[in-house]
């Protein structure tokens, strides 16, 4: 139990460090459509895709960089009374409170993948049995969404990195959860 | 149950979720959601956590978020402010208190280079802080100026805070922008003035450079103002393009964060260190405001579903049956207080999209009330028991300088700013007078 808890952590960390170590020069990738965006703008015909592409990095950006801001400790608290305690109430508040984070996670994912089977055409109110519908074949993508822009992308795409990276936010969550209880158990982690 | 007393409901379990320490994201975001779960049913209430999501991706302006954030970092790590306050030291050394009266000069400069506070609140506590001291200034007064001048950062342009608050009032960023430059100047001249007024009445606390210091070849003195350029060009290639209409705002924002990387990088500070620090930081920051913002969103739809902001209004002007100046100035207050405990980008992202309706439906003018907002921010910023600058100060202070110091010191900066606040309630016209000009010139 003890080794499945370390092997949780550690892969689970290994790999939302690694995407937030890629998402973080995602700045980049939106400075650059930014600036063609102007450039092209200026001189020659403006055009349609940037505004939209620079909301998808964003998007890309802050949701999979999530899980790496949290092992940065970047997410402030507020710490009037937080800050004093000691390590051990710490550990015990959070083992509880990250409970109502994951709720609150759990729910943006249930409705980003309901969102996401409307962007495939399903209208109905069970996403689940739509997606497992498209595995066995007893379901059919319909009408895709796409934006209404002039660009007109289509919106699953995005919507599909969304729930990754949720999911990933979710397991980073977890991660954290675990991590009290073996500090909570006395381990040093 | 009654809509107000929902309300209610939700600030206080939120407040209660805020001080059990959880990150301030989830503590918003959970209470949003079980409140709409109750509401509304499984259905509208699990979309409207990520409905937040989609709304939130739309809003063009938030772009300009981790370009400025970006751009902060770039100033303050690579420490190309250096030779900025090298030039206020020399030429501002030689009268009482001056390099007081310096340091705030480096702070509007940085101010006018970046949209949030942190840059300018490193750049002085790492570069200013230590000389100052150094030099035997009163260290209450000093840490006073940097934490108050550092806080200019967003109320001169470009200002993040008015950036979120153009999205929540739907008012254009460029009259706001515009019309934070004069209170921001005037902001600067009177911590200016209450430098000078200290200084001449007790010289110890901002004695004269000594002469040997001071007696600088005029070739160099000149040479040293050279630095000045450097903000003044940032500041150009972001604004010129934008108040013409060349590029929108956020691909300025996008062009000032290319100007600061390549003049770090001109300027050989551009180290693998700095590039590691800026890019990592500009991440962590950015997923801290966005998830807030997120979870605010949610929390903001629920409220407005509740049609919580009519109620609040019916409450004061019909049942209360008072003005709408004075609900404007207890609004004000509460917003102050508030501030002191409240975490100030929670702050941010919650209270407005309470008040700034309010203060359109009582018929005050949206611009104006933006800058009242962002100097009322500014208070907050750093009045205790929570500052993001009093935070930010603690974590980069020397350690001579002890937490009681650093809460004496804003003191005396707070009412300054609590008068500026006044000012420009009495007279809007300090405030809307220069986006009127530009806006409506032939």
């Amino acid at each position: 139990m003890r080794k499945l808890a370390y092997g949780f952590i550690k892969t689970v960390d290994a790999v939302n460090r690694r995407v937030g170590r890629i998402m973080m020069y995602g700045i980049f990738a939106l400075m650059a459509v930014l600036l063609w965006s102007s450039i092209s703008k200026t001189f020659f015909l403006p055009s349609l895709w940037t505004l939209e592409m620079a909301q998808f990095i964003m998007v890309g950006y802050y949701i999979l960089g999530g899980p790496y801001s949290i092992q940065l400790g970047s997410n402030v608290r507020m710490d009037l009374l937080y800050g004093d305690w000691s390590l051990r109430k710490k550990a015990w508040f959070d083992l509880i409170t990250v409970l109502f984070l994951i709720f609150y996670l759990g729910v943006l994912i249930y409705g980003a993948i309901s969102s996401t089977a409307y962007s495939l055409g399903y209208w109905g109110t069970e996403p689940f049995s739509f997606f497992s519908g498209l595995i066995s074949g007893s379901e059919e993508i319909g009408r895709m969404e796409r934006s209404s822009s002039a660009w007109r992308p289509y919106m699953w795409p995005i919507k599909l990195v969304m729930i990754v990276g949720l999911f990933l936010m979710l397991l980073q969550c977890v991660s954290e959860l675990m991590k009290d209880v073996l500090r909570l158990k006395g381990e040093a982690i | 149950m009654s809509y107000e007393m929902i309300a209610t409901l939700m600030f206080s379990s939120m407040m209660l979720m805020l001080l059990t320490g959880q990150r301030v994201f989830g503590a918003i975001g959970f209470v949003a959601v079980v409140a709409s779960l109750l509401l509304w049913g499984d259905r509208g209430g699990f979309d409207i956590g990520f409905a937040a999501a989609m709304k939130l991706m739309k809003w063009y302006p938030l772009l300009t978020l981790p370009m400025f954030i970006f751009m902060g970092y770039v100033l303050s790590e690579s420490r190309i402010a250096d030779d900025l306050y090298k030039m206020f030291h020399v030429w501002m050394g030689g009268l009482r208190g001056g390099l007081a009266i310096g340091t705030i000069g480096l702070m509007v400069l940085i101010s006018a280079m970046n949209g949030l506070s942190v840059a300018g609140m490193a750049i002085g506590s790492t570069i200013a802080l230590p000389e100052l001291l150094k030099r035997g200034y009163d260290k209450r007064m000093v840490t006073g100026v940097i934490q108050a001048g550092s806080s200019l950062g967003i109320l001169v342009p470009p200002s993040v805070v008015l950036v979120l608050y153009a999205m929540i009032a739907r008012q254009p960023v460029g009259q706001l922008w515009l019309a934070g430059v004069l209170p921001g100047l005037m902001m600067a001249s009177m911590f200016v003035a209450y430098i000078v007024i200290r200084c001449w009445k007790n010289p110890v606390l901002g004695p004269v450079l000594p002469a040997e210091e001071r007696d600088i070849p005029r070739a160099e003195k000149l040479r040293l103002l050279r630095a000045g350029i450097l903000p003044i060009v940032i500041f150009a290639v972001m604004m010129v393009p934008f108040i013409n209409g060349w590029t929108s705002l956020v691909e300025s924002s996008a062009i000032g964060a290319l100007a600061a990387f390549a003049a770090a990088v001109f300027k050989g500070r551009m180290t693998r260190e700095v590039f590691e620090n800026s890019v990592r930081n500009t991440l962590g920051i950015t997923c801290m405001f966005m998830w807030i913002i997120l979870a605010a969103l949610a929390f903001g739809a629920v409220f407005d579903g509740l049609g919580a902001v009519k109620a609040i209004e019916s409450l004061f002007t019909e049942k209360l049956n008072l003005s709408p100046w004075t609900i404007l100035i207890l609004m004000q207050l509460s917003f102050i207080l508030m501030g002191t405990f409240l975490d100030d980008t929670a702050m941010l992202v919650i209270v407005a999209p309470l008040y700034v309706p309010l203060v359109g439906e009582l018929g005050f003018d949206l611009i104006w009330y933006g800058i009242l907002y962002t100097i009322t921010t500014q208070i907050a910023y750093m009045t205790p028991p929570f500052g993001y600058n009093l935070f930010l100060m603690r974590a980069m202070a020397p350690p001579e300088i002890s937490l009681r110091d650093i809460y004496a010191s804003i003191t005396p900066f707070v009412l300054v700013m609590i008068v500026a606040l006044i000012l420009v309630m009495v007279f809007p016209a300090i405030a809307t007078w220069l986006p009127e000009y530009v806006y409506n010139q032939p």
